[in-house]
């Protein structure tokens, strides 16, 4: 295809023979965004030619390799779906940006605007009288058997009138360079955080460059986003609660919602986050709930409301769609917005612009025929090997395909579909795209582009971000420009031609801000997630201390004469809840094995880490950069690793590094995190844990009748950590109460039941409405019981009393756990059960989702 | 003419508190030809808070939300209905399918934009090239379009068997067909894929059906749930019912509360919980027919 090259040359590139561009071609079928016709530099990429080819490759590349690092740091992904691989694929990004004159990015906004307001107001008719259809206008098919118009929707009156808040487009060149529009994206359109990001790092790496340029800023356009979202409210306008709704980490612009939400200063939340009441939307904090006015929302039209949309999406907020009518809350972009995504639609555009506006469509789109047309379906089946068929709706099924690109059997099979379901097709033109230059390997090569414009509402009209998000092919040939299918993307330079307004919505170093120290509400939702995380890490410690105690014996012992072995086997086994073992020397290992590796063990190690790992990963923007290091090491190094059982000696290191693991996750939480709700709900998780696994320990060993040996008392204390304290304070002697003393009632003891009472007692004061006047509230009533039974222990008679009373040693730890498992109740009750996940009842198949938690 | 009382009750029972509920009902009856409905009420326990608008098919329906633990939902409609006689019970004179087919497709006017709406895949509506040739032997040349939509319920009646419990709410149109078996929803469902398989316009309508108890036996109170069958445009008469599962004309005992695409947009009560555990469901349908007095004669369906 790009056999005939024309070279770089011409006048006003003195340095280019030897400089950066020197082996620049572009091919002579598509047009070249920085080469005219005859091969010359256009006008508005001169200077910045001028100035790279001053830089010089060797320098560039310098700058570049501290652009990757700041990438990399910064944690910019993207998640390709389908791909185990994907998740997290780091983004990239070319360092030659896309460069735009004044005028001719005037004349393009002009026609983006129009479009916008076309596709509102077509929306604002589609969702009320319809009079697209009665008038004939669009063919009632085109709507009707559409799965993206959402009747439920119908009827309702957005505040202001106004469905499309924001917009993009995917733009590319026709043959004769002029623009042409590839696709709307009108739902939950992305690529305006990923162009500010890429801006950033552009302009840090090419400051001087960027900065002679004279670059229209992007920063005016968020703040027109700011104020469309306030503007937004229905209710509350002074000072609106603005939310931005993700579907969550696994979404494949995940790290653009965060980001976004970040740098608008909106909280990021999921549908769990957020509850219907009385037909207005809340926020579920631990302080109660809070009302929200907007919803800008990055996630899709139809798993916004599993009551009245799609009834088995578990990221909906039930009631949604109610709230909407009953206009309490604002939804950026209406619901049902999607359906303008429909390539069916794309033939009626000019039509319904001449229809509502009296004007003619300014900016075409790709040509495309709708095959549910008589007229369209003839010139399709006679053009078919030339287009590219796509699904007339939206269809998770099909993918657009390029009939050039099928063997010919393929594309018979594809024309008797086609036949078979005319309406089900698109047929679509292919413009050729145009290329630029793109940094390969220290080369510059040339490489088809496309790029996103974004627009924003403002007043009656759009604001068309100055820049945006251009994408190219990942091979010279390739024509596909996405994303998921590899390629990279660029930054776009929209020149100015005057001064620049400079307003950033980044505080500038230096700038005096006003001190806040409260850590503020925190939701439910992750105050959920922050308590499990706490406990499993605490769970999994505490098989891996059990696990060493263990092994350590079955290497260097004789099985039969040590006593302890098969007591600490017990008692692994009452940990990892697995039905009695009867152990015997023959079996030790094995069961060893299977408590720690079991995959389908809940509480085992295995589940467990994988625990630790999904639970963090859920609460990944809560954690320093650190913290997430470190969990993530906790799958990279260990899942790997526990996966095959081998031999026990083998096992020690691992674990030994597994208990490294774990104090370096303590130890961070501890001197980095503030003293907020997060760090609270991650402590009472490991608290609540801690305390139970003692207890369980002693259970399982202190009362066992056949393990009064000193040696079972010595391995206790040696899991239990606190040998040495025992030793400095006893000596050598070994007695049962006062081992029992040490890890029950010894408020100094880190690890003794005791000491995490009081921690949890500190926690519970200071967690919101903790108080209830003057009483004490339940949660405050069993932890103030609890210690003070306790304090009170007398454990040379609990001794004597054994298992043969409930007034025993037994019986009393029996009465700590069942007071841990009702802390456990009231706080989850109280503070985080809205957290829970919920299903259907009615008319769809009854489905749990897992929220089920061991 | 006919009056009756209808009664009908939902009741979810959970084995642990559920905390929060949404709710979406269509248990009041809309507005239909030949129906006079007064004394509409609809009560829930426990207390819901609850808004009403009419969805996008102009029913009814009501959302309610309950935000305090419960273990039991109970939801009661009633309401009563005087149904006027049909003005006539014999087939109309219509055209050919084919005119129907060609007049839906063409240049859309009001009435047959609207019937348009029932012309395309819904949720639950799909077909394949089997089910379109089932249909099409009953649509041959020129044949008048009632008739032709007569001989769909008449040979869905008689080539399918009614087996209660054959089929849950997930089950598909094709399942259905090559099974032959199904309840009164599929054979609702499978109807309308086959009209619209063919081009034509046909909605789905959930209402009551009264029925007498079989000889000699005692009628049961709240015997069981709804009934569902279908509605197809003839543009010489408007909307045409026929019910597949009965075969009989939906006139005197159809008893219409909504009607949409299929199933999923008018399914009588559906909710999002959370909390709950396993619960068990129950419901119980009662329409009395009322003498002249006023009185009640009980009489209850046995549909699942």
């Amino acid at each position: 295809m790009m056999t005939d090259q024309i070279p770089v040359c011409g006048p006003g590139l003195a340095n280019t023979a030897n400089g950066l561009f020197a082996h620049y071609y572009r091919g002579n079928i598509a047009p070249d965004d920085m080469l005219d016709a005859s091969g010359h530099v256009r006008q508005h990429w001169k200077l910045l030619v001028q100035l790279l080819d001053h830089l010089g490759p060797v320098e560039l590349e310098k700058r570049w390799a501290m652009a990757r690092q700041l990438i990399h740091e910064n944690g910019v992904t993207y998640n390709v779906y389908g791909d185990p691989a994907g998740m997290d694929r780091p983004w990239v990004l070319d360092a030659l940006p896309l460069v735009f004159a004044a005028q001719e990015w005037a004349d393009l906004c002009d026609g983006l605007v129009q479009r916008a307001r076309v596709l509102d107001m077509a929306l604002a008719d589609l969702y009320g009288p319809q009079r697209l259809l009665n008038d004939s206008v669009i063919p009632p098919e085109v709507i009707f058997a559409n799965p993206g118009y959402l009747r439920p929707l119908r009827g309702a009156r957005p505040f202001g009138g106004r469905w499309l808040h924001v917009a993009a487009n995917d733009i590319g060149r026709n043959q004769d360079g002029s623009f042409c529009i590839l696709a709307d994206r009108t739902q939950t359109p992305s690529g305006a955080g990923y162009a500010l990001e890429n801006r950033i790092v552009v302009s840090r790496a090419i400051p001087d460059i960027f900065r002679d340029c004279q670059v229209s800023r992007l920063a005016t356009f968020f703040r027109s986003m700011r104020h469309l979202l306030q503007a937004a409210a229905p209710h509350n306008r002074e000072n609106p609660r603005i939310v931005l709704l993700t579907p969550g980490p696994y979404n494949e612009t995940y790290f653009e919602h965060a980001y976004l939400a970040r740098y608008l200063g909106y909280p990021l939340v999921e549908g769990a986050d957020l509850t219907v009441r009385d037909n207005r939307v809340y926020m579920k904090m631990l302080g109660g709930l809070q009302q929200i006015d907007v919803i800008f929302r990055r996630q899709d039209d139809d798993y916004c409301d599993p009551l009245e949309l799609k009834p088995d999406s578990s990221l909906g907020i039930a009631g949604l769609v109610q709230s909407v009518h009953a206009g309490h809350v604002t939804v950026v972009n209406a619901l049902g917005s999607g359906v303008m995504e429909s390539p069916a639609l794309e033939m009626f555009i000019p039509r319904i612009c001449r229809y509502l506006l009296g004007e003619e469509l300014k900016l075409p789109a790709v040509t495309s025929y709708w095959c549910g047309d008589e007229e369209a379906l003839k010139y399709v089946l006679a053009h078919f090997n030339k287009l590219v068929i796509k699904p007339a709706f939206y269809s998770a099924d099909e993918s657009p395909v390029a009939t050039e690109s099928l063997s010919s059997k393929q594309v018979e099979t594809l024309r008797v579909r086609v036949l078979d379901h005319p309406s089900h097709y698109v047929g679509e033109e292919q413009i050729p795209l145009s290329t630029a230059p793109v940094m390969i390997g220290g080369r510059v090569e040339a490489r088809h582009i496309a790029f996103r414009a974004q627009m924003v509402a403002a007043g009656d009209s759009y604001t068309v971000m100055p820049g945006g998000l251009a994408r190219f092919s990942m091979s010279a040939e390739s024509m596909i420009v996405s994303m998921q299918r590899g390629g990279g993307s660029k930054d776009t330079w929209v020149l100015s031609g005057g001064p620049v307004d400079t307003f950033s919505l980044l505080t500038p170093p230096g700038s005096p801000m006003g001190i806040s120290r409260a850590g503020g509400d925190l939701s439910s939702r992750v105050a959920d997630n922050l308590y499990w995380l706490g406990r499993y890490v605490e769970r999994a410690e505490a098989i891996v201390r059990l696990a060493r105690g263990i092994i350590g014996r079955l290497v260097d012992q004789n099985f039969d004469t040590s006593p302890e072995l098969p007591t600490l086997l017990a008692s692994l086994g009452a940990q990892v809840r697995m039905n009695a073992p009867n152990v015997t020397s023959s079996n030790g290992e094995s069961l060893l094995n299977n408590m720690l590796f079991a995959g389908d063990l809940p509480y085992g190690l295995q589940m467990t880490l994988a625990a630790v790992y999904s639970t963090a990963s859920l609460v990944r923007d809560r954690m320093a950069i650190d913290t997430w290091r470190i969990i993530s090491r906790l799958d990279v190094d260990f899942s790997a690793k526990l996966g095959k059982p081998g031999r026990v000696s083998e096992l020690l290191a691992t674990l030994d590094k597994l208990m490294i693991t774990f104090a370096a996750f303590s130890g961070l939480a501890m001197e980095s995190m503030t003293r907020g709700l997060a760090w609270r709900f991650l402590d009472i998780g490991r608290r609540i844990e801690r305390g139970a696994n003692i207890v369980l320990l002693g259970l399982s060993t202190l009362t066992a009748d056949q393990m009064r040996a000193p040696s079972i008392l010595e391995a206790i204390l040696e899991v239990a950590d606190s040998a040495i304290t025992y030793r400095r304070r006893y000596m050598t002697s070994l007695q049962i109460p006062l081992v029992a003393d040490l890890l029950l009632s010894d408020e100094t003891n880190p690890r003794a039941l005791a000491f995490q009472l009081v921690r949890l007692q500190e926690h519970v004061e200071l967690l919101p409405s903790s108080h209830l006047g003057a009483q004490l509230t339940p949660i405050q009533q069993i932890l103030l019981r609890r210690l003070t039974e306790l304090r009170l222990a007398d454990f040379g008679r609990l001794v004597t009393l054994g298992n043969a009373e409930d007034s025993g040693l037994r019986g009393f730890m029996e009465m700590a756990t069942a007071d841990l498992f009702k802390l456990s109740d009231l706080i989850c009750q109280k503070y985080l059960c809205h957290a829970a996940p919920s299903r259907q009842i009615g008319s769809s198949t009854v489905k749990i989702n897992p929220g089920y938690r061991p | 003419m006919a009056v009756y009382r209808i009664q009908h009750l939902t009741r979810y029972r959970y084995q642990e508190p559920v905390t929060v509920c949404h709710n979406l009902a269509h248990l009041i009856p809309r507005d239909a030809p030949r129906h006079t409905w007064t004394q509409i009420s609809l009560d829930i326990t426990p207390d819901a808070t609850r808004s009403m608008r009419h969805d996008y098919f102009g029913n009814p329906m009501t959302v309610f939300a309950i935000d305090e633990p419960h273990c039991e939902l109970q939801v009661v409609s009633r309401c009563m209905v005087d149904l006027a006689a049909p003005q006539t019970s014999s087939l109309f004179p219509t055209g050919s399918w084919e005119s129907v087919c060609k007049m839906l497709s063409g240049r859309p006017q009001d009435e047959f934009l609207a019937a348009s709406e029932f012309r395309f895949r819904s949720p639950q509506i799909h077909w394949n090239e089997d089910i379109y040739n089932w249909a099409r032997q009953s649509f041959t040349l020129g044949r008048p379009m009632a008739e032709a939509a007569l001989d769909i319920g008449k040979r869905i009646y008689s080539e399918f068997k009614f087996v209660s419990g054959s089929t849950n709410i997930s089950t598909r149109v094709d399942e259905v067909f090559q099974q032959r078996t199904g309840v009164c929803q599929d054979f609702a469902h499978f109807a309308i894929a086959c009209f619209r398989s063919m081009g034509l316009a046909a909605r789905y309508v959930s209402g009551y059906l009264l029925t007498a108890p079989p000889p000699g036996q005692q009628r049961l109170t709240g015997a069981d749930a709804s009934h569902a069958w279908i509605s197809v445009y003839i543009p010489e008469c408007g909307w045409m019912d026929i019910d597949p599962t009965n075969h009989v004309w939906p006139l005197e005992r159809h008893i219409t509360i909504a009607w949409g695409r299929d199933f999923s947009d008018v399914s009588p009560l559906r909710g999002v919980i959370l909390g709950g555990g396993k619960h068990e469901v129950t419901v119980g349908v009662d329409v009395i027919p009322l003498d002249a007095d006023g009185d009640g004669v009980l009489i209850t369906e046995l549909w699942t």
